[in-house]
């Protein structure tokens, strides 16, 4: 530091203001830590706390997450059966299969003629016998189509099921895909619940930040009223309860990351025990590092949130007397 | 240094603290205050810091007129008082030495300049190498000094004490009156507010008397008026 800034009262040179405001900064979250360190066990609730709150949304979306993969991976067993009209010869039928192939919609096209899906019939159905009596075969002719993946959708499939329902041989179609549809629906649901759920639980988190705050300030009350009679500003009275509430919102996140991982992990054998089951690979998927960085920077977010209200609200009322 | 005229305070409620209140302190000069208990002795030095405003009137402080410093000025408008007080203030989980610098952090001082700042003041009022104690583990007499430590860390051209010696024995009152003599010789405006007349007899200052939220003319209790001319300043201010 100069010679002149030691010799004028709190007339730094503009640079020198401008360091000691950063190194202020650092000084004060350092000083918010250290406080929490030196009350551990009343910062280690309230961090349990958000920690707890802020891990069941996220559960909630790896929940989500996990789900979508499932029945993105589900969608591709959307089929389309065409049965085509009666007494159409099989040279229509075949240009009609080039036409369906040239679909850009369309992965891959199968036909059954009415032959293979009588045996089909009598093979499957256990009505073959009774077959035998008629003396024509009733069974049409099909042809089964698999979309490409962009088509798979249930919208997408339905669209495509209309365009190939305004081929002339086709008398109708069957998409059997209902189920896909109300899984979709179920999940759906399930996201919205998640983001009613989840914003529920961060109003918690800044209502939980918010009163601690607000008892840190009372605690301090006599330490407030020295610093506003020896001439601190309210920016450099809240600082240090403004970095707390970050504080706890950087260590609840870190909590709550470490509840989903424990949780992923303990429901990740009983789960691939389940899709096994269904023959499905799939494995859970924890957060990812950006996840995991959204998850902390919201709660840092959040903890910053809460503790300004309550310092708006609070500080302002303690004047000395 | 600091002006007041035709003040008056009313408190919500209708209590009348202050009625017409005029004086006037010189810069550089050091007086006392006083009146019983209830006067408005409080009152007065709380118009002065900027904790309570004046209901008519006019607070003029090194020539700024008080009503006009909007609160978000307050707190700069404080750093230029010393501000000490009967039950100290002191933030009792602190050190001597963080209670000493809080002044100099709030103002962003850096840390080499604050040590050095803190332990000039605590050399001034004799409390040196008592940095690193608890002020509960001091004696009233040294917290009071802690508390005029703080009040004189950061130089300010104004000091203010409220019954500064309220706890003290004679001797102590004394001590700490001897110190504030020579922050005034160094060119400190000094006001003290006491009840403690047998102090104020022996010394040769002037005294302004407040019965019942009035002033009651100065000159005529103390005629030796003496005011220190503000040649006499100390270094930094």
């Amino acid at each position: 530091m100069s010679d002149s800034a030691k010799l004028t009262r709190s007339k730094l040179p503009l640079s020198g203001r401008i360091v000691m405001f950063f190194i202020r900064h650092v000084q004060q979250a350092m000083a918010s830590m250290g406080e929490l360190w030196r009350n551990p066990v009343s910062s280690v609730m309230t961090m349990a706390v958000l920690g707890v709150s802020l891990s069941l949304p996220a559960a909630l979306q790896v929940l989500v997450k996990n789900a979508e993969t499932i029945t993105s991976s589900w969608n591709s067993a959307a089929e389309i059966s065409l049965f085509i009209e009666d007494n159409r010869s099989e040279q229509t039928i075949q240009s009609l299969l080039t036409r369906i192939r040239t679909y850009s919609e369309v992965d891959k096209v199968q036909y059954i003629d009415r032959n293979q899906a009588l045996e089909e019939f009598q093979r499957l159905s256990g009505f073959g016998e009774a077959l035998a009596y008629l003396d024509k075969n009733p069974l049409p002719a099909v042809i089964t189509v698999t979309p490409t993946p962009r088509y798979s959708t249930p919208v997408g499939a339905r669209e495509l099921l209309t365009k190939l329902e305004r081929e002339p041989e086709i008398s109708f179609g069957r998409l059997d895909i209902e189920w896909l549809e109300r899984l979709q629906a179920v999940v759906r649901l399930l996201e919205r619940t998640v983001m009613a759920i989840a914003a529920l639980l961060v109003l918690a988190v800044v209502l939980v930040i918010g009163n601690t705050i607000r008892l840190a300030i009372m605690n301090r009350r006599s330490e407030i009223e020295v610093m506003k009679l020896v001439g601190a500003t309210e920016a450099f009275i809240q600082r240090p309860f403004l970095y707390t509430g970050i504080w706890y919102g950087v260590i609840g996140g870190i909590l709550a990351w470490l509840i989903i991982n424990l949780l992923v992990w303990y429901l990740d054998s009983a789960l691939a025990e389940l899709l096994g089951l269904y023959g499905s690979q799939l494995e859970m998927k924890s957060l990812t590092f950006i996840e995991l960085l959204q998850l902390v920077g919201l709660a840092s977010f959040l903890g910053w949130l809460g503790s300004y209200l309550s310092v708006r609200q609070h500080l302002r009322s303690i004047e000395p007397s | 240094m600091i002006d007041f005229q035709q003040v008056s305070k009313i408190y919500p409620g209708g209590q009348m603290a202050l009625e017409d209140v005029n004086f006037h302190l010189q810069q550089g000069e050091m007086a006392f205050l006083t009146g019983h208990s209830g006067a408005g002795k409080s009152t007065l030095l709380k118009l002065i810091t900027v904790i309570e405003r004046a209901t008519t009137g006019r607070v003029a402080i090194n020539g700024h007129d008080i009503a006009k410093v909007s609160p978000k000025h307050v707190p700069y408008l404080r750093r230029n008082i010393g501000m000490i007080f009967q039950n100290h203030h002191l933030l009792m989980d602190r050190s001597v030495f963080d209670n000493v610098a809080l002044p100099l952090v709030i103002e962003g001082f850096s840390h080499g300049e604050i040590r050095k700042r803190v332990a000039g003041a605590l050399d001034m009022v004799g409390l040196y190498g008592k940095e690193r104690h608890n002020p509960i583990m001091l004696s009233g007499g040294e917290q009071q000094r802690v508390g005029i430590a703080r009040a004189i860390v950061n130089k300010p051209p104004l000091l203010l004490a409220d019954e500064p010696t309220g706890n003290l024995d004679p001797k102590l009152s004394m001590d700490i009156l001897r110190l504030f003599e020579t922050f005034n010789d160094a060119g400190t405006s000094v006001l003290i507010a006491t009840h403690d007349l047998g102090l104020i007899a022996r010394m040769k200052y002037r005294t302004f008397t407040l019965k019942q939220g009035r002033m009651l003319g100065a000159q005529e209790l103390h005629p030796s008026v003496h005011t220190r001319a503000p040649t006499n300043r100390g270094e930094g201010q």
